[in-house]
């Protein structure tokens, strides 16, 4: 049985390997990975990181002439007054323009005889690339508006205090590490793809591949079970998926400590060795589950690339509850870390997030995923055993 | 010796197989000869063990296609229908895998690997990679393969579909030398002048039914008909009635 299933195992490997260009593909995605992720850090941060940003904001203003006292205390504050376009709404709309500030002509006369005087920011709030300049220029604007009030009090012989009910003050307990977690979370979903992908061309080649070729038939008239021949193969495909997440934590690991990213984000971002091994090790099971899960949907395709537009999608469907952890974290518990892929994601969210994880919450996970992944073979031998497995003309 | 009782097998409302009888003794080359869609590759697969029969028995050597399938497949060497090799491996790697899936192994299996590679005429193929091999040299390796463990049965499902005259020649050649060398030979064809050269023994399968079985001579004298096609048109006709 062992021999046998070795026998298969071998092949499959060696065959597999010597498929360059199918190599390179099921690398596609580990490649890819910090090639996609670290610029994303990069640039988002940057974006939302708008107190690290110290560049004059350029604000086109319509009716600069309506308020020189306005544009004064804007100019004080580093804002850079450029002159408007014809049709503001029009520029901001196309993306052109970031905001343009609009004072109208009445502004001077509303505001000598103590009225609340309007000005208008133009913005479009669906853009988010804008919002640290919409927040920059709105907090200016009630900076003066206060300002002005108070001093407007005062002339008057009242404490400004008196209209100020309430000084809120926000308290900041992230740490740098915690708030480029937003990005980070990103990760378990990454390492799914990348260890479904990595897996996926071996399991395409020795099942629909196979059926393909004309050769699964001959294969199976040799004298070796179908239960041997499904392990062996389902086997064969692990070690490119252990290859592949390798592979993608080599990148990260690199790309941490060769791109600066802390210089150009403000943020401090750190993955140690010791975190990406143990992260390596939280995937092992995942690759396991992977590659039982691809080969039974795999075995109900009928071509390669049949094989290739389903399994396209699985990362995707198995992902879905770890993407939605990037946006919505979720507390572990022994409950939440028995689910197979959703668990192993959070562990990688925990670890990242530099906590420290429970030994019974990692090996839970696996032992489930590990089940997972031995129910899949079984059922992947069940459907070895029907004659439809041929699915070849029955002449 | 292979010998098939009263095989039934359907696949939904297809009836495939209607009760084929027959048997292939060894020494012998038996030709399973009937139009396509008789049911000659299901017959064959049933002996392969890769479909269960309805019911009836197939036996190979004794052994119960149904029930000893491992002994079944020690016991065939098979060309089947599907016959793909893998384009990544060379001939040789080819037909040591199936070699080694048989139980072979060391020098033996490389000895028995070269005592076909040279049987076949293969050795300008024997150590590249089969990718972009020509349907005749694709299917020496299937047979070498096929033939790895030095089989008491063999069982070709038209072994020379697609091959030219000369590969067709070489094949005819090689069937008779594993008659001559006390192998039972069955093997599919649906074309009467290769059946009627090389085998001792036709079975005329037309719609999943045996309708004539016999020497050449024999299937003439019984049909009234001077030559094996005609023969064989009127022993399919009779089944086939006014469908033909």
């Amino acid at each position: 049985m062992m021999r046998r299933i070795w026998i298969i195992l071998s092949k499959e490997m060696l065959d597999n390997a010597r498929d360059v260009r199918s190599l390179l593909g099921s690398l596609s995605s580990s490649i890819f990975l910090p090639l996609l992720l670290i610029p994303l850090i990069i640039v988002v941060g940057r974006m939302m990181n708008f107190e690290a940003i110290e560049a004059p904001l350029q604000v086109p203003v319509v009716g600069a002439e309506n308020a020189p006292r306005l544009v004064a205390y804007l100019e004080q504050n580093n804002v850079i007054i450029q002159p408007a376009p014809e049709d503001p709404k029009a520029a901001v709309t196309e993306g052109n323009l970031e905001v343009v500030l609009v004072i109208p002509e009445g502004y001077g006369e509303d505001f000598t005889t103590g009225q609340s005087a309007t000005v208008q920011v133009i913005q479009d709030t669906s853009r988010s690339s804008t919002m640290a300049t919409r927040a920059r220029l709105e907090n200016l604007l009630y900076g003066y508006s206060s300002q002005i009030g108070a001093q407007r009090l005062l002339a008057r012989g009242i404490n400004p205090s008196l209209t100020q009910t309430l000084v809120v003050q926000s308290v900041d307990v992230s740490t740098p590490q915690s708030q480029s977690m937003i990005f980070l979370s990103m990760l378990p979903f990454m390492l799914i793809t990348v260890i479904f992908v990595g897996g996926m061309y071996v399991v395409i080649d020795t099942t629909a591949g196979e059926r393909e070729r004309g050769s699964l038939e001959p294969l199976l008239i040799n004298p070796a079970r179908r239960s041997e021949i499904v392990i062996a193969k389902t086997l064969a495909s692990i070690p490119f998926g252990i290859l592949a997440v390798l592979v993608a934590m080599a990148g990260i690991g690199a790309g941490f400590n060769l791109v600066p990213i802390g210089d150009l984000t403000g943020m401090r971002l750190n993955i140690s060795l010791l975190t990406l091994w143990q992260i390596f090790l939280i995937c092992l099971p995942m690759v396991v589950l992977a590659s039982g899960l691809q080969m039974v949907l795999a075995t109900f395709t009928r071509s390669f690339k049949e094989a290739q537009t389903y399994l396209g999608f699985v990362p995707l469907v198995v992902g879905m509850p770890s993407m939605f952890l990037a946006f919505s974290p979720d507390r572990i518990t022994l409950t939440k870390a028995l689910i197979p892929i959703y668990g192993q994601s959070m562990l990688i969210n925990q670890l990242m997030r530099g906590e420290t994880i429970l030994p019974l919450n990692v090996l839970a996970g696996a032992a489930t995923t590990l089940l997972a992944a031995v129910i899949c073979t079984l059922i992947a031998i069940r459907l070895y055993q029907r004659e439809q497995i041929l699915r070849g003309s029955d002449r | 010796m292979i010998q098939v009782t009263n095989l039934h097998k359907s696949f939904g409302k297809v009836q495939a197989l209607n009760g084929v009888t027959f048997t292939a003794p060894d020494s012998q080359i038996t030709g399973l000869l009937g139009p396509n869609g008789a049911g000659k590759t299901t017959t064959l697969r049933v002996l392969y063990t890769l479909l269960q029969p309805d019911q009836g028995q197939a036996m190979v050597d004794g052994h119960d296609s149904r029930r000893d399938t491992l002994a079944v497949q020690s016991a065939i060497g098979a060309l089947p229908d599907q016959r793909g090799i893998y384009p990544r491996l060379t001939s040789r790697e080819n037909i040591r895998y199936f070699g080694r899936l048989h139980g072979l192994g060391g020098s033996a299996l490389e000895a028995r690997i070269n005592h076909l590679i040279d049987l076949l005429d293969m050795q300008d193929i024997a150590d590249r990679r089969s990718n972009g091999f020509s349907t005749g040299q694709a299917l020496k390796v299937a047979i070498a393969r096929a033939l790895v463990h030095d089989p008491h049965n063999v069982l070709l499902d038209e072994p020379t579909n697609g091959l030219d005259v000369m590969s067709t020649r070489a094949m005819r050649q090689f069937v008779l030398r594993l008659r001559d060398e006390g192998k039972c030979v069955l093997f599919s064809s649906h074309i009467m002048q290769e059946v009627s050269a090389l085998c001792d023994q036709i079975v005329v399968i037309a719609q999943g039914q045996v309708v004539a079985s016999g020497s050449a001579d024999h299937l003439r004298q019984t049909t009234g008909q001077a030559n094996l096609e005609d023969a064989f048109i009127a022993a399919i006709g009779s089944e086939e009635g006014l469908v033909r």
